[in-house]
């Protein structure tokens, strides 16, 4: 690994500290390294402020910043958008006892954790170190963020061969890809091997997630249990179990062991909010309300702040027969989501219910209008848990048709879904439709089948012109179908490829493609189809 | 909030400060320069010292957590090499001052499985005390010796009294932290060695003399 003494003194610095002595000790290090680019902020607000006006090569954030966002919000919101780029370095300094708290945290981690306190000596060694092997990762981190996935992983065999220093970093990086990559065989093989070194909870960890995406429950059950019980600290461990378990059906299992996770580490968000979703369900109120508003609080400083939640604690607080408190969330999630559609939607549904249950039939019913107009003006950009939470609002306020409409919604975009689909069977079966919810998914299932079978049997015998017009009149229909979309797209690329380039053909497919990458952007298909998709436009030139 | 609750917050309160004093005595020993060598040397002593006291707070935080959180270590895949240039360095200033070398050695490609934070601890410590006890050097060695990683601390002093080499084996397993300074850091390694364990073999420390140096010579054996 070659580097060059001069590169560190180059980078532009950025200190975040709420301490004035720690902010300034900080730059005195760097200073005497030799680095001249450095600024210095007091607090979370402002570390997003600089990032958003200027480019920083290297980030060095305290844990602890005091009221506001902490360093992980930080750092989760620089990530999630695309404030810190590629070949970007976010380094934690964290004092020994927040630690465990910051581990908790597992969907962004920064590039290094350093522990209070450092030497300047550290400090340079461990940067150099850092911006070599970034230095290193960069074209497999450029490829992930295509999404080219397969590129990475040959990029990191090549790299594994030759045997370097983060050798373990690498083959820990490695597997995460491939089982985002949908390549589970390969990602277990990767785990089985470092598990035959030694044991080691990432490893293990990964497993257990191939065995749950593999649909494999009991088996993924076992081993998270196991995990637990020789590293009762792994709160990743406590997600994916409760994630099995709620696979299972078994919802008041599940539940039980949130709890426990939220106690060791109380301010993972979405750690929160599944609890709290989770609780509503099992009709839990006091601890949904416990967890929901935990969500809310931590929610104010974090990407992760979303209507959703604000809107389940409204439902929590109706349910523990708290409606002004209830209304109140609304009145508060109107301001804070001013001029989000979504938001209102949510707002209106949930005021709804809580107007019927007041007894405010006529409010009830202008509010249910109101959501239903802002669900066609959202069209396909809704998510299909809104779409049941709008079946049974419709449903639950004496709408049956209209609950059946976003039961059909839900069913026809989502037909591939089983664990949804299980979802909407509840829903179907809780408003006593008067309907067999299995027939009335089995049919909707049926057309699609049908409709994708043909268009298989056409493209096989070589009539594109037909399996486009049928394709596209399905997703005339079925817009929010991810398969559909996906069919319609590969083949009027195949069309293009065969008849040459056509503006409005290659816009449709574009938008085709636009839609399912909106909702699923990993999904594997897409990738696929989307390869094709560069293929033909290198192809034309 | 009970009492040794308190305690380690104030502990981990006055950990911070002293690393506030830590550095500003780096910063003070810098801009001097070399015209004053006697006050230099002071500011180094201080130093020292500030340090010794610091990686005390962080056996004590860490005997703390180890005790009363269950902490289970997070173990990863470390090069040693790696790990070994950066303790080298941390220690640097401040064995410079007393007049003494820090060397390290281990082979490149030699990689280890351990908890970074809590063996960095220990090892600090180890250096921090073989400090007081060598003449002119320590040497910081990674190997890896029947299944076992093994992280060695050994300096050029008279070596361990033949009294603690055989009280060995009592101290690693009846952790008698009663004999003073020295005794804390033991049972503070035996601890941390012990939360390391792989299948069946769990991690422990072993004391001897006349390894490569002549003194005394800290192994912490993880499996």
């Amino acid at each position: 690994m070659r580097f060059y003494r001069h590169e560190l003194e180059k980078k532009s610095f950025l200190i975040v500290d709420d301490f004035g002595d720690m902010r300034s000790m900080l730059r005195a290090m760097l200073q005497s390294i030799g680095v001249a680019g450095i600024q210095a902020v007091a607090s979370g607000e402002e570390a997003i402020h600089s990032l958003e006006k200027a480019h920083f090569d290297i980030v060095l954030c305290d844990y602890n910043l005091g009221p506001g966002k902490d360093g992980q919000q930080v750092l989760e919101e620089a990530r999630y958008r695309g404030l810190t780029g590629l070949g970007s370095l976010f380094v934690m300094i964290t004092a020994e006892n927040t630690r465990e708290m910051v581990m908790g945290a597992v969907e962004y981690e920064p590039d290094s954790y350093l522990t209070k306190p450092f030497t300047k000596e550290l400090l340079k060694k461990r940067l150099e170190k850092l911006v070599a092997r970034k230095k290193n990762l960069e074209a497999v981190e450029r490829a992930v963020k295509q999404q080219a996935f397969e590129k990475a992983i040959q990029l990191l065999d090549q790299q594994i061969a030759e045997k370097p220093r983060n050798l373990g970093e690498l083959t820990k990086l490695q597997a995460e890809l491939c089982y985002r990559a949908g390549d589970y065989g390969r990602a277990a093989l990767i785990y089985e091997n470092a598990l035959a070194v030694r044991e080691m909870p990432w490893a293990r960890l990964g497993l257990g997630k191939v065995l749950y995406a593999e649909g494999q429950l009991e088996q993924a059950r076992e081993l998270f249990q196991q995990l637990l019980m020789e590293n009762e600290g792994l709160t990743a461990a406590y997600d994916w179990l409760a994630k099995t378990l709620q696979a299972m059906e078994l919802p008041s299992e599940a539940q039980e062991l949130l709890q426990k996770a939220v106690i060791l580490s109380p301010k993972a968000i979405l750690r929160q909010r599944s609890l709290g979703e989770l609780a509503l369900m099992n009709g839990d109120g006091a601890t949904a309300e416990k967890a929901l508003s935990q969500a809310v609080r931590l929610g104010r400083n974090s990407v992760y702040k979303h209507p959703a939640i604000h809107a389940s604690l409204a439902r929590a607080k109706a349910e523990n027969g708290e409606e002004t408190a209830a209304l109140k969330i609304l009145k508060q999630m109107d301001r804070e989501f001013e001029g989000n559609r979504e938001a209102q939607l949510y707002s209106s549904m949930v005021e709804g219910m809580v107007q019927a249950q007041l007894g405010q039939d006529e409010t009830a019913d202008a509010c249910l209008e109101q959501a239903k107009g802002l669900f066609d003006k959202l069209g396909i950009g809704v998510s299909p848990e809104l779409t049941l939470e709008m079946a049974r609002t419709c449903g639950r306020l004496g709408d049956l048709e209209g609950a059946r409409d976003m039961l059909r919604i839900a069913v026809s975009n989502n037909h591939a879904e089983e664990g949804f689909l299980k979802e909407v069977g509840a829903v179907i079966e809780d408003l006593s439709l008067d309907q067999d919810a299995a027939h009335f998914i089995g049919e909707i299932r049926s057309e699609i089948v049908r409709i994708n079978n043909k268009g298989v049997e056409l493209v096989r015998i070589g009539d594109l012109e037909e399996a486009v017009a049928l394709f596209e009149e399905a997703v005339g229909r079925m817009p929010g179908n991810q398969v559909v979309n996906l069919n319609a797209a590969r083949v009027l690329i195949m069309r293009m490829q065969e008849r040459g380039i056509n503006s409005g053909q290659l816009g449709r497919t574009r938008q085709y493609l636009e839609r399912v990458r909106a909702v699923d952007p990993e999904n594997q298909s897409l990738r696929r189809v989307q390869s094709m998709y560069q293929g033909l436009l290198e192809q034309a030139g | 909030m009970i009492f040794s609750d308190i305690l380690a917050s104030i502990i981990h309160d006055m950990k911070n400060s002293l690393g506030m004093v830590i550095n500003t005595l780096e910063g003070l020993d810098c801009d001097q320069g070399r015209d004053d060598q006697a006050q230099s040397k002071q500011v180094r002593v201080l130093q020292h010292e500030a340090k010794r006291l610091s990686n005390k707070l962080i056996e004590l935080l860490t005997l703390y957590k180890i005790e009363n959180e269950h902490i289970s270590p997070n173990i990863e895949e470390l090069n040693l090499c790696d790990f070994l240039e950066e303790i080298a360095a941390e220690n640097q200033t401040s064995a410079e001052a007393q007049g003494v070398r820090v060397a390290w050695q281990c082979s490149p490609d030699l990689n280890g499985y351990f908890d970074e934070g809590l063996v960095r601890g220990v090892i600090n410590s180890l250096i921090g005390n073989g400090l007081r006890y060598t003449r002119r050097e320590l040497l910081v060695v990674a190997e890896e010796e029947d299944g076992y990683l093994v992280l060695r601390v050994e300096d050029d002093g008279d070596g361990f009294p033949p009294e603690m080499l055989a009280a060995q084996h009592a101290i690693d397993q009846a952790g008698n932290a009663s004999d003073g300074n020295t005794q804390l850091g033991i049972y503070f390694a035996g601890m941390v060695a012990k939360l390391h364990r792989n299948r069946d073999r769990e991690g422990l420390i072993r004391l001897s003399n006349n390894c490569h140096l002549p003194g005394g010579c800290f192994s912490l054996l993880l499996p």
